[in-house]
């Protein structure tokens, strides 16, 4: 049976190798990937959303995403926001530099000393925002909270995460009308099907719980994608019965 | 960025997951801070991925060797998107098949053998870049 990645959330590095503060979106990135909030975060490499697939594209629509930028250019949270969903939260390098009047980051190379310690402030902000995003219901339609809700539960054995290898799976279906991508979907149905869930208006219900997990089912639209949800689970599992 | 007066534009991949994504960026380091500064420009991949008019031309307008951590070759596709020519891609990995003994480790930090290989890497963009230059600079040049 397939395993439907728990709740994380996703953390994107400018990685910007020109300037110090791009190094320091990297090592505070990695910080909180590998120390701070191992079991709660992961990562993609930016330049996924245009090189990879329509996998790499979903990132932001399955994961809630912190941008973590090294300057106001803010390549991280553009780029996110353009080709993949609006981020949950953005860090800019340079502001948190000047709120809390550090010395200026240099050695992109090698950090100096405040480029150490603009690391440190950057990944506790980070990690600040990532207890924010599980302990609240994030909607990446509207960009903000909708209400609060319990903390995931962290996974057992924490490591750091790294999503290029693993593009998530996203079908495209019809709700209403209109043609819409569904993170993680074929996850969830090869899932139902393995825990022998027949199609039925119940399951359909627990169906649409599912996806909204990974995905933002806009405020009304329930009815609608029940029908879908129907429909293609149906017809999912009458495929699989044909071809097992 | 100055790409009137450097010939060869240097773009790492980017890579923050695995180890050989630090492997291409401090590669790019040391080609474009110790080995010929005054050769080549860095590129920041990320100015790529967001359309920076300036990093485009940059990448339009002179040859450039992309380095690249894994298969998917975000550095290449980058560059190529942007309207530039890849003049010669380098593959860590397969940097690292030539050079077994080289194993690197570590993301954050590389170990020993990273930064051997790191050095390997950049050595071969030298003589690729030497290469570019000297046809940039041939008198029958256009």
């Amino acid at each position: 049976m397939p395993e439907l990645p728990q709740r994380k959330v996703g953390i994107v590095a400018c990685s910007g190798e020109e300037l110090a503060e791009g190094t320091v979106t990297r090592l505070a990135a990695l910080r909180v990937l590998e120390h701070l909030r191992p079991g709660e975060t992961v990562t993609i490499c930016l330049p996924l959303f245009l090189a990879g697939g329509e996998g790499d594209r979903a990132f932001a629509r399955f994961y809630p995403t912190i941008a973590l930028d090294g300057c106001d250019k803010r390549c991280a949270a553009r780029a996110t926001e353009l080709y993949s969903g609006k981020p949950a939260a953005g860090v800019v390098v340079t502001d948190l530099v000047r709120e809390h009047g550090l010395g200026q980051p240099e050695g992109a190379r090698r950090l100096n000393a405040s480029g150490q310690q603009a690391v440190e402030v950057t990944a506790n902000r980070v990690a600040g925002l990532v207890d924010e995003i599980l302990g609240g219901q994030w909607s990446r339609h509207s960009g903000s909270f909708v209400e609060a809700a319990p903390a995931a539960t962290p996974e057992a054995a924490p490591q750091a995460g790294c999503a290029c290898a693993s593009a998530i799976p996203v079908q495209t279906v019809d709700v209403d009308g209109q043609a819409v991508p569904v993170a993680a979907l074929p996850l969830i149905f090869e899932q139902f099907r393995g825990a022998g869930k027949a199609p039925g208006a119940e399951v359909t219900k627990e169906l649409l719980a599912t996806v909204k997990i990974y995905n933002d089912v806009p405020a009304g639209t329930d009815g609608a994608y029940l029908a879908a949800l129907a429909r293609e689970f149906a017809a999912y599992c009458a495929r699989k019965q044909a071809r097992p | 960025m100055s790409p009137e007066v450097r010939k060869v534009m240097v773009v790492p991949c980017s890579g923050i997951g695995k180890t050989y994504g630090t492997v291409s960026r401090e590669a790019a380091y040391e080609v474009t801070e110790d080995l010929r500064p005054r050769s080549t420009q860095l590129v920041a991949l990320s100015l790529l991925v967001l359309g920076d008019e300036e990093a485009r031309a940059a990448v339009r307008a002179h040859p450039a060797v992309t380095i690249d951590g894994c298969k998917l070759t975000c550095a290449a596709k980058m560059v190529q998107e942007s309207g530039g020519q890849v003049a010669q891609g380098i593959a860590v990995l397969d940097v690292y098949r030539r050079n077994r003994e080289l194993k690197p480790q570590g993301i954050a930090e590389l170990n020993e053998g990273g930064h051997l290989l790191a050095h390997a890497v950049a050595e071969e963009i030298t003589v690729i870049v030497d290469d570019l230059v000297a046809r940039e600079e041939a008198p029958d040049h256009a």
